[in-house]
């Protein structure tokens, strides 16, 4: 029976395979077909019939290339609907051994890649960084709506075979919302260039619809009142997703409403983080329902002018040009290449850009790629962009957030619906405890191995007072504490607008001070080894409260370096291999060594 | 509010570029246009009085924006 089962198992499988397997034809595009005459035939009646099928059709056959004539080989071009005629003749049938279509194979269609055609996407770094190819293959964007909060979009030539949707010039009040500087139109290009099409760049959604809204004037800059207004136009008129890509305002009541309001209805509002290298998103990217985005270069590197730390959710490729000598644009080769207009000519060009205007568009791109697979609520798509960004394991000052953009896994989480747990900072979000004023980076501190050292410092207390039973005192616990763990929370706890330092001082233990000025996790093997237990133990330890504080460091340290020895083994200039797991090591003995030493005299000479 | 600042004009290159005044202890004020012809030039010492704008946004975001109401060169 249950061999029968799985029999009939099997063939209902191979027939589904079969029947949902469209095959290479079906898939395949052509503009031309092939028409091989017969070899029997006269020159001359070959002739004949193609001059015929020229007037009768309109069309002209050629000779596929110079090594065609002795096979008969011809190519004509026309469209489907000549073609399906040309290939129903009974005549033609007659005197060729077959008609058949001549199929375009490009790469997608061998490879099963998605490499679009356009003739400059090889320029577009970015686009390779995020991984869009692998995305297209389940989705490009179809039926989602993103909401351009911009200078205008202006129909360019590489934006002819996108889809727009009814927008609004609130800078003008008019329908038109034409662009007049060229910003909105070359972030526009990012979500939905159009792609595939032979000509020009390629674009991250390129089946999503733009709607055009313009709020910043061509000089730029727009009023809080007009974006407030733009957002609940995009709320009432059917957007999934809104890009900003402005900053530099304050805080407003008015935006804070309006953003509430599209977040209710469940719109994404994704915001570039700024341009001032500041440790802090600038509104509207600050407010704790939209989306922060900070900027990379090409290799993936915080770009020199995002802003961070503070509110940054993701990061994505934002581009980094150099200045040339004489203070003009130097190499553009490594920045954003989008279509868009020339603010003079109003002409199409395409232009090079950086900033974190350029990179918020590839997330509301993504944004749209993951809608249109299925995840719509905005607290579930920012689970998946976060939970699908690469991470960067070593981002101290939190220049990236969650990670590096992913399209690709972003579009495979989503269609998959395999969420994971939500995250610190949604709880933190959804109870309120995120504010404009303060925000919190659940991922500064891997919390496991803080444990593990502290409850290490404890044992080994633990351990020395079962040897020499001395007093449990609140110095010594202090010592202890400092020296293991420190109050490591502090180290994900950021204020806006100002240095996360202080922060990451506070939250060190005694080997992490030397890595609280850098943006890394590494030791400094200054303060990570013997040296500062021993100092404070030299110091102190005439003092009859201090010196159990001195001997408690000591202890914690040795519970930290051993862990680290063992867990995370990184440290500036040594490495993470062999020779730093030796450093930790021997350091972490040495301060347990004279740990010991310290309490077996102080306890003896009681 | 009003403020008086001292610092060199730059052109920054960020999305379709903008104007803005650096001062010496490395604050950043973008220049809301449109602005006197004259202080827009690369390298141009000024004290400007000016207003902040916190009413406004622009593709820049280079941090916070100044109306220039008056300049002069040094």
């Amino acid at each position: 029976m249950k061999k029968f089962l799985l029999t009939c198992l099997f063939f209902a499988g191979l027939f589904w395979a079969l029947s949902t397997y469209q095959g290479l034809a079906v898939q395949g595009k052509y503009d031309s077909m092939v028409l091989n005459f017969r070899n029997d035939l006269s020159s001359e009646q070959v002739d004949r019939e193609l001059k015929a099928i020229a007037s009768k059709y309109g069309i002209e056959p050629k000779f596929n290339s110079s090594f065609s004539k002795s096979s008969r080989l011809y190519i004509v071009k026309g469209d489907a609907q000549v073609l399906d005629k040309l290939k129903q003749s009974e005549e033609l049938r007659s005197l060729t051994e077959y008609v058949e279509a001549n199929y375009v194979y490009s790469m997608d269609f061998i490879g099963g890649g998605t490499t679009p055609n356009d003739p400059m996407y090889k320029e577009q770094w970015n686009l390779k960084a995020i991984e869009v190819e692998k995305a297209w293959q389940k989705t490009k964007g179809k039926g989602i709506t993103v909401a351009v909060i911009d200078t205008g979009v202006s129909k360019v030539d590489d934006l002819k075979n996108t889809n727009f949707v009814k927008g609004y010039d609130f800078v003008n009040d008019r329908e038109d919302a034409s662009d007049d500087n060229g910003h909105g139109t070359h972030v526009a290009g990012t979500i939905a260039q159009s792609t595939n099409n032979n000509f020009g760049v390629a674009g991250v959604a390129y089946e999503a619809s733009i709607m055009p809204l313009k709020v910043l004037s061509a000089s730029g800059g727009g009023t809080i009142s007009d974006i407030a207004e733009a957002i609940i136009f995009a709320a009432d008129n059917g957007a999934n997703v809104i890009n900003m890509s402005l900053g530099g305002g304050g805080e407003s009541k008015l935006m804070q409403e309006a953003i509430d309001y599209a977040y209710k209805k469940g719109v994404v509002i994704v915001a570039a983080a700024g341009n001032s290298n500041r440790n802090a998103a600038f509104y509207p990217a600050r407010y704790p329902k939209v989306i922060a985005v900070s900027a990379t270069g090409s290799t993936g590197e915080k770009a020199p002018y995002s802003n961070y730390g503070a509110g940054i959710d993701v990061a994505a490729p934002g581009g980094a040009i150099a200045r040339g000598k004489n203070g003009e644009k130097g190499d553009t080769s490594g920045g954003i290449l989008q279509n868009t207009i020339d603010p003079r000519t109003k002409q199409s060009v395409f232009s090079s850009f950086q900033g974190t205007s350029m990179a918020a568009p590839h997330v509301s791109g993504v944004v749209a790629l993951i809608e249109a697979s299925g995840v719509k609520d905005p607290e579930k798509v920012l689970q998946v962009l976060k939970q699908s960004s690469r991470k960067v394991t070593d981002d101290t000052l939190n220049y990236y957030g969650a990670g590096h953009l992913n399209a690709a896994a972003a579009v495979n989480i989503a269609s998959q619906g395999q969420l994971g747990i939500p995250d610190f900072l949604r709880w933190a979000r959804d109870n309120g405890y995120l504010s404009p004023r303060f925000w919190i980076d659940g991922g500064a501190v891997a919390l496991i191995p803080k444990l593990i050292m502290v409850i290490g410092s404890y044992l080994l207390a633990w351990l020395l007072n079962r040897w020499f039973p001395f007093r449990w005192n609140w110095s010594f616990n202090n010592g202890v504490f400092f020296g293991g763990a420190g109050l490591f929370f502090l180290r994900g706890f950021y204020l806006f607008d100002i240095t996360q330092l202080p922060f990451r001082i506070a939250g060190s233990s005694l080997p992490e001070l030397g890595n609280a000025f850098s943006n890394t996790n590494a030791l400094n093997p200054i303060t990570a080894s013997v040296l500062l237990p021993l100092g404070l133990l030299l110091i102190l330890l005439g003092h009859p409260q201090w010196k159990w504080f001195a001997i408690g460091s000591a202890i914690g340290t040795s519970a930290c370096l051993a862990t680290s020895a063992v867990l995370a083994p990184q440290m500036m200039w040594i490495g993470d291999g062999t020779p730093a797991i030796a450093f930790l090591s021997v350091n972490s003995l040495l301060c347990f060594g004279f740990a010991y030493l310290s309490i077996k005299s102080e306890t003896s000479s009681i | 509010m009003n403020i008086q600042i001292v610092g060199t004009v730059e052109y920054i290159d960020i999305g379709t570029g903008t104007w803005a005044i650096a001062t010496d202890t490395d604050e950043q004020y973008e220049i809301w246009q449109p602005a006197p012809e004259a202080i827009l030039q690369e390298g141009l010492k000024v004290k400007v009085s000016a207003k902040v704008r916190d009413d406004v946004f622009t593709m820049a975001a280079i941090g916070e924006v100044i109306e220039v109401e008056d300049f002069q060169r040094l």
